[in-house]
């Protein structure tokens, strides 16, 4: 398994609707694209900082992550659902992971 | 072989660091998926709201869907481009579909090593005949025009078939056919341009002259070659 790790940056005020997006919006999308919904994490907004929000998604491989790639960005919602989280982010990586052999969480 | 371009509009207030990172990415990217060949990184010199054309080729439907499934693909290169990635600099594009063009050909009838590339993207219309007599005139400049090393008419299968390169799964492109040339040097691409030739009085006419009546619409872009 492989894991796409999404990590946005955003202001404290946003970082409830950005995550209400990810619950609502961005996670039937990829879901019906075929990508496992692993998590959403954030840092604490109480803490006078950006907030960091964190999205993994799983995938089996990168011919299946092809796939993926393909019934998103052929749905009409991903489009939608980007350009919200866009406007709400200040910055953020996306990075793909690879598990270790010894991560309980392969 | 497929011909590919992708051409982009950065965002505005993209940072110049991450814009010099993609144009690395495609120029890197070869040494990861040697599939890739005669990979091209532009800087657009034309008029038209586009930055930055990537232009390359593969030897065949199944080289390009190794590309596609490569983790330099997935890691690097869309790491810049896709609409939710966090680090997206480039924008939705004005020429709507023409983000990613191409077409399928025999052998590289593009390839030049060092010059100016001038590309147009068409949108044609009207009769059969219209459109041939058109693309025909295109496709001869290289015969008659001093300074034009070749003029290849094509086309646009690609951008609607973007998964597998022969497959469309999209509706027909704005973009119906593509036109590129190589110029020897920015020098004879000027004095094509600036000359009096049938094809660059059309142009430079927005393409309203007589023979032009296929042309619903077209860009130009034009940029340096060195390879």
């Amino acid at each position: 398994m492989a894991y796409v790790v999404d990590t946005a940056h955003v202001d404290p005020v946003d970082a409830q609707e950005y995550m209400r997006i990810v619950e609502t919006e961005a996670v039937p999308v990829m879901t019906a694209a075929g990508a496992g919904f692993v998590s959403c994490w954030g840092t604490s907004p109480e803490l006078g900082e950006e907030v960091w929000i964190e999205t993994v998604w799983s995938f089996a491989d990168h011919s299946e992550w092809n796939q993926i790639r393909k019934n998103m960005v052929l749905d009409p919602r991903w489009y939608q659902y980007s350009e919200k989280t866009a406007r709400l982010r200040t910055g953020g990586t996306r990075r793909f992971f690879y598990a270790a052999p010894f991560s309980p969480l392969a | 072989m497929l011909r590919r371009f992708e051409i982009y509009t950065m965002s505005e207030g993209a940072a110049a660091e991450k814009e010099r990172a993609l144009e690395s990415a495609f120029r890197r990217c070869g040494d990861f998926i040697p599939e890739m060949l005669h990979s091209v990184v532009g800087k657009n010199l034309s008029d038209a709201r586009v930055q930055m054309v990537w232009e390359h080729a593969y030897e065949s439907p199944e080289a390009y869907q190794r590309y596609m499934v490569h983790p330099f693909h997935a890691n690097i290169l869309d790491r810049y481009l896709l609409n939710d990635c966090p680090e997206r600099i480039v924008a939705d594009s004005p020429l709507g579909d023409g983000t990613l063009v191409g077409y399928s050909c025999e052998g590289p009838v593009y390839f030049m090593d060092h010059g100016l590339r001038k590309v147009v993207l068409f949108g044609l219309e009207g009769t059969a005949e219209q459109q041939g007599s058109f693309v025909e005139a295109l496709r001869g400049l290289a015969t008659i025009q001093d300074g034009v090393t070749l003029s290849v008419v094509e086309p646009n299968t690609f951008g609607v078939a973007w998964f597998d390169g022969v497959t469309p799964i999209l509706p027909p492109s704005q973009w119906t056919h593509i036109w590129e040339l190589g110029f020897s040097s920015a020098e004879t691409y000027d004095a094509y341009q600036q000359g009096d030739s049938p094809l660059a009085r059309a142009e430079a006419s927005g393409w309203k002259e007589d023979g032009c009546d296929a042309v619903r619409q077209a860009v130009e872009l034009h940029y340096t070659v060195n390879l």
